[in-house]
This record gives structure tokens, sequence and C-alpha cells, in this order.
């Protein structure tokens, strides 16, 4: 299978550098991800002081929390999420096969490409052009664009893999591999739709079909696009701040294959109690307790990556960045599959809970896990080893985490709160309480929410001012791809 | 023994170049250009850090011809594919040393690929078995959760095509060795365990098939594709666990392989010495043979004097002397003195590979052991034949639809998974926790025979006793006593002379000191100088003062002193005895307690030695055994157990050296100690790498737990299947309690069996 | 539940498909060795120079095809 690479004629001088890496499109999309969160965070605490504040709709359709809501989702998880993926994929696929971009002129058309899929969305979803179908609402022409862009992506990421150097496949790369063609074949088979305008479309399934097949993607999205993706970034990114091998590498390995093997099947736990059949609910909430396993496994290893090391994380706040990610990660890899059981699920569903486990998810450990590798990767982007300000980097830390933990708890209470009030009935079995009744409740926890959402965006906005400081002090390098002596075959 | 010219230097590395030698660690490959190129595998030493790795391969990179280098680390092991044109491997290794390590050609490569490729097949097996079991499990948990009427009939039926498509991997690919072992078996008429494996799963297949594309048919309408992919999952996952003990035992034997190759030294016609691989060797040839190394074939001494250590071919625990045109055999140390040897038979014709052969046939006609769970197989597959179509002819009567399902239902129900785990998961955790314990397993099924045998055969040199003899006993001469020389004194003197001869005498009196001298103080001896040693004789020196000391044989120390019948070792000065030593062959340590112990348990012990009667003797009775049988020679052992087993007893042989190799491949289980030779060690069924018969004694209470354990499980598979049977002729056993039945039945084999590792 | 009339089989193509992905990775050797290549990521040289150390070969004819 694998033979010797041959190496250039004998006569080449063996410390010269075969090439740099090509990391333009990596820091075009470094630098977007920054832009991007600060942008879905603020549209986020705009809706959130909707929710609190109805009169701040204002009117105005374009600013109405229906349409601004899908807006932010889509920030955060593709504008957001999405840069960061196509950053750190772009970074660690080339340094870990020690080769140079396969087509750097198509890397480079997807972020001219992805930034043309997010203006789009910025422009159409609050115009009301939508599919109505949750993380997929982009109308039909934008989902061809991403199509286009998936599949470019895949074509650069799988030929990197293709040109390698080195035989062995970080495992890193298997799950943006993963992640990769995971997310192409949900998005595709999710998105098929019989267009009825430039900006209308029909899905081609209908009624509860269609719900089966909307949360098949919208649960795998999340497991594959937030979940297997940033698992990627972790399993290379803990090792070099924490300059450890990772715990257990053959652990990782079997991580992998052990989450591949269960994920497809939990999506029917968004549906219970819907018009989706009995044991189709069940079989999502079987499987969704399965999939605990292989996720706290993964958890463990890249924690315990520090065993030994405990005390840089008193001193290195990238790692506590890092670190407290995969908490949260744990958190909520358990709070899912408790919340798929139908009983917990029957007062969770359509309640705050919900969205609380969404943002614990989110906030806790994508945007954590995101910004430490950006922390880390930014800088050596820019010839620098750290950022502009340490200082900075800790004290986002710190206001991000409050700012998680009031959002969650917020959502918490009201969530099972809702549920407690939406179930109560009296003895001749009418309910206690009307729905405004609940809603008056939920308000106090809309703005300690707003409160952790706006610390978010505050940290959030710690960072940009960080990251353009960084930036102008330094100057964009090409790193060299060190010689891989002979192959390593 | 006048050496004709000083043996150059590097010679040895140039040993490693010959095409002979390379055919064990290299092979030819074709590169990227289509030139031919050499694939070496080099055992490494002295890394210490994952740093070293990439420091070797740069120096390896660095030698031209050199087209690919990859180290492990973990493995210390280099791959390089370099060019013959412009490199040889002994370059390589001089790169090596050049970096501050060392490596030796990895003869173990070929063996090493062989159980590489076995591993990735296996594990393949087991991944496309488990992989698919898990979906298949996925898709049958519908039809378990769902309330009657609540899955439509299509989509049942859609459900069941998917597993059925996915459990055709796991039937014709992964459940393979199941029915190849089952055909090859039946073929030989003989029933194995894997004969009802395979017949469980066809049918379960066949009927689960029928239920697919036919519901409502003659095979009814439940379907088993989960219990079936799970139930091959699990019979793959043990043979796994085994296969990694094997191998686990098999690298622990290799370790011993990484050794540069076998060197002779042959003298040309002009006197000019070269150094040849041994297989170069051909009769009539002369070769130097120096001190410390092995005789590289059998042949005559020519002139001068020697002693040689032949204690691994004839168990002789005392150096031999040979002088004159004396026979030296290979295999045997050359003790005393650098000579010239004759060669007369080389490779197949020596001693050594007369006893290699004889070993050979002895294992063909090894009393087969038939594995318990086979012996079961037979028996308990005609039972649920018979009831099976009991129960189908039976309900045929009642209601004719349920007929061939209540057939297949018993046969899924009895489920020869606890039976054909019972005894493997036992056994693996039984290796494994030997192996912590200093006793690596080579064949798992010697450890049901370790816990049956009742007589027990030990070889004496190396095995009960260790290979070194040690100082027993220090006397002084009245001429010492009045020369003020104590005990220690003479001891410590003897020992700075005798530190100059690789006789194991001398090597007993410089261990014996060098152990008292631990208590710090060092004891001050003469600067020697004209240091000789004399075969038969002794050693001879100068100290400062020109006194010459000599230590040895009495007449040559002292011919006027008074006998001493107990020493074999003089020390004297000008001619005057000052000290005798004696010496005692060293028992390992626990050793007699170790016997007493086995004996306790109802063992007989017999001692086979080829060693004189006297000194077998006098060994037995400090451990008190009463049956030895000394000068007994390979045939003679081999003779001894054959007898034992034609009286129909159990035998174990425990031995260590090239003479015991026929014996441990006859007995029925077979130990070899883990210094003892190369070809003992291969050969025996467990190597005791601790060197303690202790652990001997504990590994056969290990083995007596096993068997316990593996007598529980197959009780245990008995029971279930005996409530769980007369429920599935009823008709009352549902199909997901069947399969999960099966799974819990497993399971609680498995775990049964980890108590074994104890 | 018509929509698993398209999900059921496609996941089963699915199986097939990581099947392969996995005896590929099995059979070219990707699971040996995984000490020294979960360390290998740490040793990588990784200084910036500037962009105009180049060479002029594409990585194309650097390396061979490794699948």
């Amino acid at each position: 299978m694998a033979s010797s690479a041959a190496t250039s004629t004998p006569a080449a001088p063996r410390r010269a550098t075969d090439g740099v890496y090509n990391d333009t499109a990596v820091r075009l999309f470094a630098l977007a991800a920054v832009v991007w969160g600060v942008v879905g965070m603020l549209v986020g605490v705009i809706i959130a002081a909707q929710l609190a504040w109805p009169q701040l709709n204002l009117g105005i359709p374009w600013l109405s929390y229906g349409r601004l809501r899908p807006l932010h989702t889509n920030a955060v998880i593709f504008a957001f999420g999405g840069s960061v993926l196509f950053a750190t994929a772009y970074h660690v696929v080339q340094r870990t096969c020690q080769t140079r971009l396969f087509m750097p002129g198509l890397a480079l058309f997807t972020f001219w490409a992805w930034q043309l899929v997010i203006v789009a969305a910025a422009i159409t979803l609050p115009l009301g052009l939508t599919q109505g179908k949750e993380y997929a609402e982009l109308e039909w022409p934008i989902d061809l664009l991403i199509a286009v862009v998936w599949v470019s992506y895949a074509i650069v990421f799988f030929g990197t893999i293709g040109t390698r150097k080195v035989r062995h496949i970080y495992v890193a790369n298997w799950f943006f591999g993963a992640f990769i063609i995971a997310v192409a074949l949900l998005h595709i088979v999710n998105s098929v739709a019989i267009p009825a305008g430039l900006f209308k479309s029909y899905s081609a399934y209908s009624g509860v079909q269609d719900a089966m097949i909307q949360w098949w993607y919208g649960h795998n999205a999340v497991g594959f696009f937030l979940t297997a993706g940033f698992l990627g970034i972790m399993y290379y990114y803990i090792p070099k701040q924490a300059e450890r091998p990772i715990y257990s590498y053959r652990l990782s390995i079997v991580h992998f294959w052990a989450l591949i093997f269960t994920y497809m099947w939990a999506g029917p736990h968004h549906l219970h109690y819907t018009a989706l059949p009995d044991w189709a609910q069940s079989v999502g909430m079987v499987f969704s307790l399965v999939l605990l396993a292989p996720s706290w496994g993964g958890m463990i290893n890249g924690i315990m990556t520090l065993s030994g090391a405990w005390h840089k994380l008193r001193d290195d706040p990238i790692l506590k960045f890092l670190i407290v990610s995969l908490s949260f990660y744990g958190m909520s890899t358990f709070e899912g599959p408790m919340m798929s059981i139908k009983t917990v699920n029957a007062l969770s569903h359509y309640t705050d809970w919900t969205v609380g486990h969404v943002h614990s998810g989110a906030l806790g450990w994508v945007g954590l896990i995101s910004m430490g590798a950006l922390y880390h990767l930014i800088p050596r982007l820019f010839g620098r080893t750290a950022m502009f300000s340490v200082k900075a980097i800790e004290l986002h830390f710190w206001i991000a985490t409050i700012g998680i933990v009031l959002y969650i708890a917020a959502m918490w209470i009201a969530g099972v709160m809702q549920g407690l009030m939406w179930r109560a009935v009296n003895a001749d079995g009418t309910l206690v309480y009307t729905f405004v009744e609940s809603v008056k409740a939920t308000y106090p926890y809309y703005v300690v929410r707003l409160v952790g959402g706006l610390l978010y965006l505050t940290g959030m906005l710690i960072m940009a001012w960080n990251v353009v400081m960084t930036v102008r002090s330094g100057k964009a390098v090409a790193a060299p791809i060190p010689v891989v002596a002979a192959a390593h075959a | 023994m006048t050496a004709a010219t000083a043996i150059p230097a590097n010679a040895p590395l140039s040993v490693v170049d010959d095409p002979i030698e390379q055919g064990r660690y290299t092979r030819w490959v074709t590169g990227a250009a289509g030139e031919r190129l050499g694939e070496s595998s080099l055992q490494l030493s002295g890394m210490y850090c994952a740093a070293c790795a990439g420091l070797i391969e740069h120096a390896i990179h660095g030698v031209d011809g050199v087209h690919s280098v990859q180290v492990s680390a973990a493995a210390q092991r280099a791959t390089v594919r370099w060019d013959p044109e412009r490199t040889r491997p002994s370059a390589l290794i001089e790169a090596v040393r050049g970096a501050g390590y060392d490596a030796v050609p990895d003869a173990a490569a070929p063996a090493r690929a062989l159980r590489r490729r076995e591993h990735r097949q296996a594990l393949w097996r087991l991944f496309v078995a488990s992989f698919c079991a898990m979906q298949v499990m996925m898709l049958a948990t519908p039809s378990y959760v769902a309330g009657p009427g609540e899955l439509a009939p299509d989509l049942w039926q859609l459900l069941a095509w998917g597993s059925w498509l996915l459990s055709l991997p796991v039937l014709a690919f992964s459940a393979a060795p199941f029915f190849s072992g089952a055909w090859r078996a039946l073929r030989q008429r003989h029933i194995s365990m894997d004969v009802p494996v395979a017949l469980g799963l066809a049918i379960t297949f066949i009927a689960s098939s029928g239920a697919t594309f036919d519901p409502g048919g003659i095979f009814g309408d439940e379907v088993y594709f989960d219990s079936l992919t799970m139930f091959v999952s699990f019979l793959l996952g043990a043979r796994y666990l085994e296969l990694l003990a094997r191998h686990r035992a098999a690298v622990a034997l290799e370790s011993a392989l990484a050794r540069l190759p076998e060197t002779a030294w042959r003298v040309a016609a002009d006197g000019s010495i070269e150094a040849i691989s041994v297989h170069r060797l051909r009769p009539g040839d002369l070769v130097r043979v120096p001190v410390g190394q092995a005789f590289p074939a059998d042949g005559v001494l020519q002139g001068g004097a020697t002693q040689a250590d032949e204690s691994l071919l004839s168990g002789e625990s005392q150096a031999v002397l040979k002088t004159g045109d004396a026979a030296l055999v290979a295999g045997s140390t050359n003790l005393g003195a650098p000579v010239l040897m004759r060669v007369q038979r080389v490779g197949a014709d020596t001693r050594f590979e007369a006893i290699v052969s004889m070993m050979r046939s002895a294992m063909s006609q090894r009393p087969a052991s038939a594995r318990l769970a086979d012996r079961w197989a037979a028996p308990f597959l005609w039972v649920v034949l018979l009831l099976a179509a009991g129960g189908a002819a039976v309900w045929s009567v009642i209601d004719p639809a349920r007929a061939v399902w209540v057939a297949v239902a018993v046969l899924i129900v009895t489920c020869p998974c606890a039976l054909s785990l019972a005894a493997p998961a036992a056994l693996t955790a039984a290796a494994r926790g030997l192996a912590r314990r200093g006793v690596m397993v080579q064949r798992l099924d010697a450890i049901e025979t370790l816990a049956t045998a009742q007589h027990f055969f030990f070889d004496k040199t190396g095995t009960l006793t260790e290979d070194r003899l040690h100082l027993a006993a220090v006397r002084l001469t009245a001429a010492a006593q009045a020369a003020g020389v104590d005990a220690a004194r003479a001891a410590a003197l003897a020992a700075s002379l005798a530190a100059w001869s690789t006789h194991p005498l001398s090597r007993a009196l410089a261990t014996a000191t060098a152990a008292e001298a631990a208590d710090g103080v060092p004891a001050a001896h003469p600067a020697w100088s004209a240091i000789e040693e004399l075969p038969g004789r002794g050693l001879s020196a100068a100290d400062e003062a020109g006194r010459i000391w000599r230590l040895g044989a009495q007449a040559w120390v002292d011919a006027t002193a008074a006998g001493d019948p107990a020493a074999q070792v003089w020390l004297g000065c000008d001619g005057r005895a000052l000290a005798t030593f004696e010496f005692q062959e060293a028992l390992r340590p626990g050793t007699a307690e170790a016997l007493q112990a086995l004996r306790a348990e109802g063992v007989a012990i017999t001692v086979l030695t080829g060693d004189t009667s006297e000194r077998a003797q006098a060994l037995a009775a400090r451990i008190g055994v009463a049956d030895v049988r000394a000068g007994a020679t390979p045939e003679a052992k081999l003779a001894a157990v054959i007898a034992a087993q034609a009286a129909g007893h159990r035998v174990a042989m425990v031995g260590d050296g090239i003479n015991d190799a026929p014996v441990l491949a006859r007995a029925d289980v077979s130990l070899a100690m883990g210094q003892g030779a190369l070809v003992s060690r291969s050969q025996a069924d467990a190597v005791i790498a601790s060197n303690r018969l202790g652990d001997l004694v504990r590994a056969r209470r290990t083995a007596r737990q096993a068997l316990r354990i593996v007598r529980q499980n197959f009780i245990w598979a008995g029971a279930y299947n005996a409530l769980c049977i007369p429920l599935a002729l009823i008709g009352w056993l549902p199909p997901w309690a069947a399969g999960l039945g099966m799974a819990l039945s497993s399971l609680v084999v498995v775990f049964n069996a980890l108590r074994a590792a104890r | 539940m018509d929509s698993l009339y398209l999900l059921i089989p496609l996941s089963v193509a699915l199986v097939l498909a990581i099947l392969a992905v996995f005896g590929w990775a099995l059979h070219g050797g990707q699971f040996e060795d995984l000490e020294s290549e979960a360390e290998r990521i740490l040793t990588e040289e990784d200084r910036p120079l500037d962009s105009d150390q180049a060479s002029g070969k594409s990585p194309r004819e650097q390396s061979r095809d490794l699948i």
C-alpha cells in the first residue's frame, strides 16, 4: 500500500525546505470567524432583548424576532462555526500531512463563496425568504451554492490527504473528513426541494416524513458539524498548546469509530410525543443514550492530556479555553441523552430548557474551543508566538464563562418552570395556568439570559480587539514545510 | 593454540552483509524507479525517548544509498530501504552506532510480518462483525419496541431487508473461519465445537432470510439477524483476545533472537583469518574459536588444550577437558583457551541438529490432548438436533406453521455461544494472569493439561540449579595461618586472579567475593602480571613482589599438600598451598519448597539429568527427591517420558537445555526455563520467564483454577440450555428473550472467566 | 413512515461505505505504531519564513500518491 516517496535527487541539500504551506485561506477564514462571531452574537443579543422587550421589534418586519432568529442561528453555526472549521481544517491538514493544500485556488474560492453564502443569508432571512426548516432555512439557490462550496471543500481537504508525505493520517483528520462527508450527505438529502420561484421552494418531503428527515439532518448536523468537526480541532490544538501528546492515541481512534457507529439514529429524539410513531421515538431515545459512552471517551481523552501538567492551566488562558470547553462538552453530552428520555422530554420539550441545552453546547463547547484554537492559530499566522495581550485572553475567558453560566442557569430554571406550569392541572382537569402567565413568569429569566449573552458578546469584542492588535503588530508569513527526510513510508 | 594473525576489529559487522545472513532480515522490493532495493529490519537499542527516533532516522538517512527510513520508537525498530549498488547493511549499523545507539539485524521480521497479517485479518473480521451487528441491532429495535400493529408490514420488511443485507458480510466473511473449521472437522469425521456453531449460524440465517422474503411462509415471520450477528461478534471477540495473548508470548520469545549473526573465524591456507557466517562452513575447514564462543560445528581439536561447557547438550554440569584431538561438539562453549578446530560435520549433521530433529519427530507423535470443549461438542450436537427435530415433529401435528420456527428457536436458544466461549475465555484470562507472574504461555491448550498432569519430570542442570556454581567452603592450610592470610583474604586473592578466566569455577569465585565485598570493604589485590591459563591445570600469575601464585588443580598448585577430596580449586603461592575452595551447584532459590508443594498436591516427581550419578544424588538429597535418573542422554530422557505415558500418566516436563528439547516436545505439557536454550524455549508450551520454580507451582494452581472455571462455565451453559429448551419447545420463548438470553449467558461466561486471571 | 424508505437504504449503503474505509485504513497500516504518531505533531518544525523562500516544485512533483 504505502511506499517511500522518492525524494529529489540525492544532490539536493537535505535541510532545504520543500516549500511553504499555503495559509492564505486559513488566515482569511480565521479573521472572518472573529468578525462573524461578533455579528452572530450581536444578533443573538438583539433577539434575546426582543424576547424580554418585544417593543424592540420596532414594528419593522426585517428586524422582527421571527426573521432575526434564523439569522442568528445561521450566523453563529455556519458563519462563525463554519469559518472556524474551514480555517482549522485547512491548517491542520497541511501540518499533519506535511504538504501544501491541494488546489489552493479552490480553497480561496471556498472562502469567497462562503462569504457570499453568509451575505446572501444576511439579506434573504430578514426579508423573510425561508424554507422554514431549522438550521436549513436558506432558500434553494443558496443551498445550491452551499453544495458547490462543500464539494470544493471536500476536494481540497481529501486532495491534500491524498498527496500527503506522511503515511499515517492523524486522528484529527478523520474527524474532519467524517464531518465534511456527513454534512454533504445531510445537506443534500434534506435540502431536496422543488423550486417555485427564485427564492421560494417546497420541500420534496411533507408532513411528518419531512419532520423525520429534517431532524435526521438537524441532529446529525449537530453531531457532525458541531461535534465531529470540533473534536478534530480539539485533537490537534490541545496537544499543540499543551505541548504534550494526546493522553491515549489509541483511545482517540476507538472514540472516532465508536461515534461513527452510533450517531446516525439519534434524530427522532427531537420528535417525542409528536405525530412520529411511538416506536421511532423510542429508537431515537435508546440510541441517544448509547451515544453517551463514546462522547465521554473523547472528553476524557482530551482532558487527561494535561495529566501530569495541570499547573499549565493556571498560567495559560488558552489552555483554559480548550480544557473548559471539554467540560461543557461532557455536560452537554450527558444532558442531551437525559433529555431524550421520553419522560424527561415530556417536561422539557418546547421549553427554554432546550434552549439552555443548545447554548451550553454552543457557547460552552463550540464557542470556547473555537476561541482557544483561534488564539493559538492567529498569532502563528502572523509571525508571532503569542497574541498581543495574554491578559486580555484571560479576561475574555472569565467574562465568557460567567456569561455561559448565567445563560444556562437562567434557561434551566425557566425551562423547568415552564414545563411544570404547562402541565399543572386542576382537580377538574383544567389547566392551572394560562400560557401568557408562563410567559410573564419567564420574563426575569429572559433578562438574566440577556445579561449572560451580553457578557459573552463582550468577551468576543475583547477578542476582536486583541486580534486586530495582533495582526497589526505581526506580518503574514509563510511557514516552511519541513523536509520529511525520506518519506515516512 | 597459535593465533596466526589478530582478528580484525570490525569483522563482526561484515558478516551482516553475507547474503546468507541477509536473507533473515532483508527482503527485496522494487523502488519507485524500478530499481531493486533491499528492505531491512533492524532492532535498535539505547533509545530512551521519542526524539531518539528522529536522531536515528537522520543518522541512517545520512548514509549514501538509503532511500527511506522509518523508525518506530515504541517497538525500537528501524525499517530501511537501501540501494544494494551503493550501500550495505553494515554501513547502516555503523551509522546507528555513530549516532550513539546500537542496532542488530532483526531476524524476527518475517515472523512478525506473519503475526501482523494474522492480527489484521482477525481485527478486520471482528470489526465487520461488530459494526454490522450494531447497525442490525438498530434496525431490529423498532420491532422490539413497537406494540402489536404499530409497525406497518412493509416497513417491517424494509427493516428486515436492511438487516439481511448487513448480515451478509458477517456470515460470508467474518464467520468464514467457523464454517471452514467445521468443514475440516467433518471431513476428518470428527466433531469440533465449530460444527454446532456453523450449523446454528446457517440455520438461523436461512430461516431468517425465509421470513424476510416470504413472511408468513414456512419460515414464519420472525427474524434473528441481530442474534446472529451479535453471536458472531462475541465469538470473534473471544478469538481475538486469544490471538493477542498468543502474540504477546511470541514477542517475548523473539526478543532473544535479536543478536548479530553467528560468526566463525575461518583460517585460510596462508594463515590469514576471515570472519564468515557459520552457515558457510564446510567439513575440512579450519576454524579458530575464541574463548567464550560456541563451537560453530562438530569437529576435532587441532592441538592445544581447552575446556568446554557441554551442559546445554548433555546436562553435564562440569566443564569437560579437551586435549589432543578430542571431539568438539557444535553448540558447546569454549571455556579454556582459544583453539583451532578442524570441522567435521556442519549444519544438519551436527549433534545439535540431531537433537533438534529428534525433537521434531517427537512432536508429531505427541498424544493429542483433545480440547475439553471439543469433547462435549459431539454429544451436545446430537442432543440438540434430536430435540429440534422432535419439537418440529410434534408441532407439525399441532400447528404446522410453527414447526420450523420451534426447531429454529431450539437451535438458537441452545446457543453454542456460551459453550464455545467457556474454555477460550477462561484460558485466555488465565494466560494473562500467568504472564503477569512470569510464566509465558505459548499454547493455550497446555493450561488444561498442566492442571491435570500427575507426573512431573525435571531436568537438573539449569532447571533445578542455576547455571553457575557457588562457593560452599574455604579451608585454610597451616601455611596460610602462618602467613596471616585469613579466609576472606584468600578468597579475595583467588577471585582477583580468577577474574582472568571464564571457567565456571572461576566465575563462581568471582561472584562469591563480589557479594561479600558488597558491604563496602574493597579487597585490595595485587596487580597481576605474566598471567597464564593452562587447561586442566589452572591460572598462574606473578604479583608485584614477583611471587608466583597459582590457582587450580591441586597437583599443579602444590604437589606436596595433603589431599582434600572435597576441594576443587587450590590457591598457592610459590608452590605452597594456602587455601582450598569447595563448590556446589547452586540450587535455584525456592526449588526445595516448590517441589515440596508439588508433592503435597499429589504429583510424582522424577529428576532426569545427563550429569554424573554422584552429583545427581547429592542434589536429590538436598531437595528430597527419590527418583533420580543420572547419566541420561536425550534418547534416554525421551524413553523415560514415553514409558511414563505408556503407563497412563499425564506427563509434564520442565527443562532448559538443548538436550531437553525432544522431551519437551513429547511430554503432554512442557515448560522451559527463561534462561534456557533457544530451541527449548521455542519448543515448550510455556516459558518460566522468571526462572523461579515457585512460579511453576503457582502456574499449576492457576491452571487448576482455570479448569474449575471452565467446568463452571459448562455447567452454567448446560443449566441455561436445560431451562430454555423446554420453553422454546413449548413456544414460549419470544425472539427478544432468546437473543437476550444468549447475550446474557455469554456475558456470564466471559465475566466468570475473568476470575481465572487472578 | 415513508421517509424510512429513503433513510434506511441510505444508511445501509453508508454502513458498507464505512466498512470499506475502515478496511482501507486497516490494511494500509493506519493503525500501526500509534504512540509515535501522537508525538509526531509536536515535533514538526514550524518557524515562519519569508514567502520568497518557496521552492518551485509543486507538491505533486515532490510526493507520490500514498493511497
